[in-house]
C-alpha cells in the first residue's frame, strides 16, 4: 500500500498569555492508502487544529506534511486551493453548505472549481445524490434539508472529485441517532471503495468503524491502535473510553 | 446620567470609527443645504446696507422726451414735471431731475459704450451715491465711477478715462442701488458734473432722458407707483421699484441657491443610504449586545431608545457643524459674483434655516434607524444572542436568471450572496447613481461653459463676458458639489464593501475549503459589487442628463464616448474600493471562520 499522508514533529502553536498554546505539539504519523484512521481526545485535545493543518486550513508553526509523496507544509494558498481541489475532501459537523446554492449546485462546486464542464459536473453531482439517496432533494436550498440530509450532501461534494484523503471534522456531532446511523453506513460503504479517511470525532459508534484509532491528548498522539487484526473494536474503545465492553 | 444615555455613549466610544463616518455624511448634507438656504440673504444683506447708506429711492422714474421737444421747451418740461413728482401724494423727498447722456469713451483702454449721469457736487436728499474710494464731484472736470466699472476695468482715483474724446481724472468711485452693477448693466454708468458735461463735444453725445428718484411714505407703495399729472404726449415715463431690482439682484445667486439646493437635497438622499447601511452594519454588530440587554430585563423600546438617543446626538452635532460651516461659507461663495452690491456677509442664522437643517438630520436618522432598530428589536431574545444570520428559504428569481445566462460560477455566488440584502443593495446602487448623476451633469455644463466661450470668442459684449463668468461660478460649484457626492459616494462603496465581504466571510472560507483560491473568492466579491456599480450607471447617467436638463442647461451635449469613460472610471474605482475589503477577507487561515461558524 502506498503513503497518502505522512507527517513529522507537526506543530501548531498559538500564542497565549505568556507561554504559547499547543495546540499540535510534535506529532508523527503516516496514513497508508485505503485506511479508515479515527482521532479521538477529550475537547481542546488539538484533533481539529491536526484536522485542519492537514488539510492546510490552517498552516502548521513547524513540522513537515507530505500528501501522496509531495511536501506541502510550504505551499502558498493558491497551491494548497488547488491541492485540495482533486486530493482532499472536507466534511464538517456543520456541514458548511453554501446557504445560497441548492443542494446539487452545492455538490458540484469542488468539480465546477476543478475546471469540469457544468454539463459534466451536474450529472456527476446528481448520480452522487441519488446514490447518497438524497437525489429527490436536489433542487433544495440547504434551509429545507434536515441534518442527515445535509450531511450527505456535503458528503457527496466532498467525493466528487473522487479524492485521495477525506478529512472528516465531527461529523455526526449535530446528527441525532438515526441520522448518524445512516452516516455510519456510508462510511462503511467508503471503506469497501478503499477511500483514505480521517475523522475526528467524540462519538465511540463513529470509532468504532474505523480500522485504526489514534488518541490525542495536549496536542499530542498518545496512543495509535490497529482496530483491524488486533483486539476486538468494542474491548479497545471500552478501554480508551471507560465504558463497558 | 440615564440608562439609555450611558448605553448610547458606550457604544458610540466602542465604535467610534462608524460614528465619525455618519457624523460626516450627516455634516455635508446639513452644510449644503445651510449654504443653499443662506447664500440668497447674504446678498438680500449687502443690498439692504447700501440700499440704507445711499437713501435708495424707492421709485426712479425716467421722462423720456418726445423727439419734437426742443431743448428749451425740454428745460421747463423738466423742471415742471419735477415739482409735480416731488409733491406727488406719498412722496416723501426727491432728487434729480439728472440728465442722462449716451456717449463713448475709453476706460481702462477698453473703448466702450457709455453712460453719463450729469450730478450737483452737492448731497442729493435721494439716492447719493455711496462713495467707495476717493471723493465725490467737486464742480470741475473730474468723475466718479460707478464701482462695477472700476472693478472690472481697474481703473480708480488718480487715474483717467476719455469721454467723448476728453480725457477726465476720476476722482472717486461709488455705489448706487438704482442701477444694475456693470456688467450686468451695460452701457456703464459714470457720474460727471454739469460743468464737465457743458464742455464735451455735443456731437459726439446723445442726451436719453431725465432722471428722477423719489422716497416714498409707505415703500411698499412703490408697486402701484403712477407718475403725477398728465404728462401728455411729449413725455413718455420708465418706472422702476426698488423691489424689482432687490430681486433682480439676487437672480445669479439664486442660480446658485437653486443648484446648491438640488446638490443639498441630492446629497440627504446618498445620506439617508450611508446612514441606512451603517446603522445596519451597528445593528448587526450589536445583535448580541441587544440579545443580553433583553436577556437582563430591557425592553424593546429600551433598546431602540439607547440607539435612536445614540444617532440623535450625531445628528446634533451635525446641525450645528452644519449651520455654521453653510452659514460663514456663503458670503465667501457670494463674493465670488462680482455683479452683487456690497461687501456680501454671514447672516444670522435664523430660525427657519435651523428648523431646516435639524429636519434634514432628524429625517435621515429617523429613516436610517428604524427598519434595523425595529427588526434589531423584533427577533426573539435567543436568537439574538446566537446571532446567527439566518439562510434564504428560497433562491431568488435574479438569481435564477443570472444562473441561465451561465455566468461564472463564484460571480453568479457574489451575486446570490449580494440579493440576500436587496434593501442594502438598493440604497448602494441608488447612492452610487446619485454620484454619477452629478458628474454626468457636472460634465455637461462644462460642455456648456466651453461652447459659450466659442460663441462669444472675441465679443465686444461685455453681457457675454457676464455670461461665461457666471457659468463659470456656476460650474465651480457643481464641480464641488460633485467631488462632495463622490466623496460621499465612497464612504458608501468602503461601507458597502466591508459589509459584503463580512457577508461573504463564511461563503468564501468554504470556497477555499473546497479548492478556490483567495485571487478567485476575491475576483468573486468585486464582480459581484461592480454590478452593483453598472448598475448605477445605467441609472445614473440619464438621471444626470434630465437633471441637467430640468435646471434650464438644455440638452447635454455629450458624446457616448463620454458616458462610456463615465461609467468605466467609476467601475474601477468602484472594483478598487471593493478590492480593499475583498482582500483582507482572502486572510491565510479558513479555519477560524469555519470554526467559528
Amino acid at each position: 500500500m502506498s503513503e497518502v499522508l505522512r507527517v513529522r514533529a507537526l506543530t501548531r502553536h498559538y500564542p497565549g498569555d505568556g507561554s504559547p498554546v499547543r495546540a499540535v505539539d510534535g506529532v508523527d504519523l503516516v496514513i497508508e492508502q485505503g485506511e479508515f484512521v479515527s482521532v479521538m481526545g477529550p475537547s481542546g485535545c488539538g484533533k481539529s487544529t491536526l484536522l485542519h493543518l492537514l488539510g492546510g486550513l490552517e498552516r502548521p508553526t513547524a513540522g513537515e506534511l507530505s500528501i501522496d509523496g509531495h511536501r506541502v507544509e510550504r505551499l502558498s494558498e493558491a497551491a494548497w486551493a488547488r491541492l485540495r481541489r482533486r486530493t482532499i475532501g472536507f466534511l464538517f459537523q456543520a456541514f458548511h453548505l453554501v446557504d445560497e446554492l441548492t443542494a446539487v449546485e452545492n455538490v458540484e462546486l469542488p468539480a465546477l472549481l476543478a475546471g469540469a464542464p457544468r454539463r459534466r459536473a451536474r450529472r456527476a453531482a446528481m448520480e452522487l445524490l441519488d446514490r447518497l439517496e438524497v437525489g429527490g432533494r436536489a433542487r433544495h436550498l440547504p434551509s429545507r434539508l434536515s441534518g442527515g440530509e445535509s450531511q450527505r450532501v456535503a458528503l457527496a461534494r466532498a467525493l466528487i472529485n473522487q479524492p485521495l484523503l477525506v478529512l472528516a471534522d465531527e461529523p455526526t456531532g449535530n446528527l441525532d441517532t438515526h441520522a448518524t446511523g445512516e452516516i455510519l453506513k456510508l462510511f462503511a460503504d467508503l471503506r469497501d471503495t478503499r477511500r483514505t479517511l480521517l475523522v475526528v470525532t467524540h462519538d465511540p459508534r463513529v470509532a468504532a468503524t474505523a480500522d485504526r484509532l489514534l488518541s490525542m491528548r495536549d496536542g499530542s498522539i498518545v496512543e495509535d491502535t490497529r482496530l483491524v487484526g488486533g483486539p476486538s473494536r468494542q474491548a479497545v474503545l471500552a478501554q480508551i473510553t471507560g465504558w463497558e465492553a | 446620567m440615564s440608562l439609555l444615555t450611558r448605553l448610547a455613549w458606550r457604544s458610540l466610544r466602542h465604535r467610534p470609527w462608524q460614528a465619525l463616518l455618519l457624523l460626516f455624511a450627516l455634516c455635508l448634507s446639513t452644510t449644503t443645504l445651510t449654504l443653499a438656504l443662506a447664500v440668497s440673504e447674504t446678498a438680500d444683506g449687502a443690498w439692504d446696507r447700501v440700499f440704507a447708506a445711499t437713501k435708495g429711492a424707492h421709485v426712479t422714474l425716467k421722462a423720456r422726451y418726445a423727439e419734437n421737444v426742443d431743448p428749451a421747451r425740454r428745460e421747463q418740461l423738466r423742471a415742471e414735471q419735477f415739482a409735480a413728482q416731488s409733491t406727488a401724494p406719498g412722496v416723501v423727498a426727491a432728487s434729480g431731475p439728472w440728465p442722462l447722456l449716451f456717449t463713448t469713451g475709453e476706460v481702462g483702454s477698453t473703448r466702450m459704450e457709455l453712460r453719463l449721469q450729469v450730478r450737483a457736487a452737492t448731497s442729493s436728499v435721494v439716492d447719493q451715491p455711496l462713495l467707495v474710494s476717493g471723493r465725490w464731484l467737486d464742480g470741475g472736470d473730474g468723475v466718479v465711477l460707478e464701482d462695477g466699472l472700476a472693478t472690472t476695468m481697474r481703473v480708480g482715483p488718480g487715474g483717467a478715462v476719455t469721454i467723448a474724446g476728453q480725457r477726465l481724472p476720476v476722482r472717486g468711485t461709488a455705489m448706487t442701488m438704482s442701477i444694475f452693477r456693470f456688467p450686468k448693466e451695460d452701457p456703464a454708468l459714470i457720474w460727471i458734473s454739469p460743468a464737465a458735461a457743458a464742455r464735451l463735444d455735443p456731437a459726439a453725445v446723445e442726451y436719453g432722458y431725465d432722471w428722477i428718484d423719489l422716497r416714498l411714505a409707505n415703500p411698499a407703495d412703490a408697486a402701484i407707483f403712477a407718475p403725477a399729472g398728465t404728462a401728455g404726449p411729449e413725455v413718455n415715463w420708465d418706472v422702476e421699484t426698488w423691489q424689482d431690482r432687490r430681486a433682480a439682484n439676487r437672480n445669479e445667486l439664486e442660480v446658485f441657491g437653486t443648484a446648491l439646493l438640488i446638490v443639498g437635497t441630492m446629497l440627504a438622499a446618498l445620506t439617508v443610504s450611508t446612514a441606512a447601511v451603517l446603522v445596519a452594519w451597528r445593528v448587526a454588530a450589536q445583535t448580541r449586545q441587544v440579545g443580553v440587554l433583553k436577556a437582563v430585563g430591557a425592553t424593546p423600546w429600551q433598546v431602540t431608545g439607547a440607539l435612536l438617543v445614540e444617532y440623535l446626538a450625531v445628528a446634533g452635532l451635525a446641525v450645528a457643524v452644519g449651520l455654521t460651516a453653510g452659514t460663514f461659507v456663503a458670503p465667501l461663495l457670494a463674493r465670488s459674483v462680482r455683479t452683487l452690491y456690497g461687501a456680501p456677509q454671514a447672516p444670522p442664522i435664523t430660525w427657519s434655516r435651523a428648523a431646516a437643517a435639524t429636519a434634514l438630520a432628524l429625517a435621515v436618522v429617523l429613516l436610517a434607524t428604524v427598519r434595523p432598530a425595529l427588526r434589531g428589536i423584533r427577533h426573539s431574545t435567543l436568537r439574538s444572542l446566537t446571532a446567527a444570520v439566518r439562510a434564504p428559504r428560497r433562491s431568488s428569481r435574479l438569481a435564477r436568471f443570472a444562473n441561465r445566462f451561465g455566468l461564472p460560477l463564484l460571480a453568479e455566488l457574489g451575486l446570490r450572496t449580494a440579493l440576500r440584502r436587496p434593501g442594502r443593495t438598493l440604497a448602494t446602487t441608488l447612492g452610487t447613481a446619485l454620484a454619477l448623476a452629478m458628474v454626468t451633469s457636472s460634465l455637461a455644463l462644462d460642455r456648456k461653459v466651453r461652447e459659450i466661450r466659442v460663441t462669444v470668442s472675441g465679443s465686444t459684449d461685455l453681457n457675454d463676458v457676464g455670461k461665461v463668468d457666471l457659468y463659470q461660478e456656476l460650474r465651480a460649484v457643481v464641480l464641488v458639489a460633485a467631488a462632495l457626492l463622490l466623496a460621499l459616494a465612497v464612504v458608501n462603496a468602503i461601507i458597502t464593501a466591508a459589509f459584503a465581504a463580512r457577508d461573504s466571510a463564511r461563503n468564501h472560507a468554504i470556497l477555499r475549503a473546497l479548492g478556490a483560491t483567495p485571487g478567485q473568492t476575491v475576483t468573486a466579491l468585486v464582480i459581484a459589487q461592480v454590478a452593483v456599480c453598472l448598475l448605477a450607471g445605467v441609472i445614473g447617467i440619464p438621471l444626470g442628463v434630465a437633471l441637467f436638463a430640468a435646471a434650464g442647461g438644455g440638452e447635454a451635449a455629450l458624446s457616448p464616448t463620454t458616458y462610456l469613460a463615465v461609467i468605466l472610471a467609476a467601475t474601477l474605482l468602484y472594483a478598487l474600493i471593493v478590492s480593499i475589503p475583498a482582500r483582507l477577507l482572502a486572510r491565510p487561515s479558513i479555519a477560524p471562520t469555519l470554526t467559528y461558524e
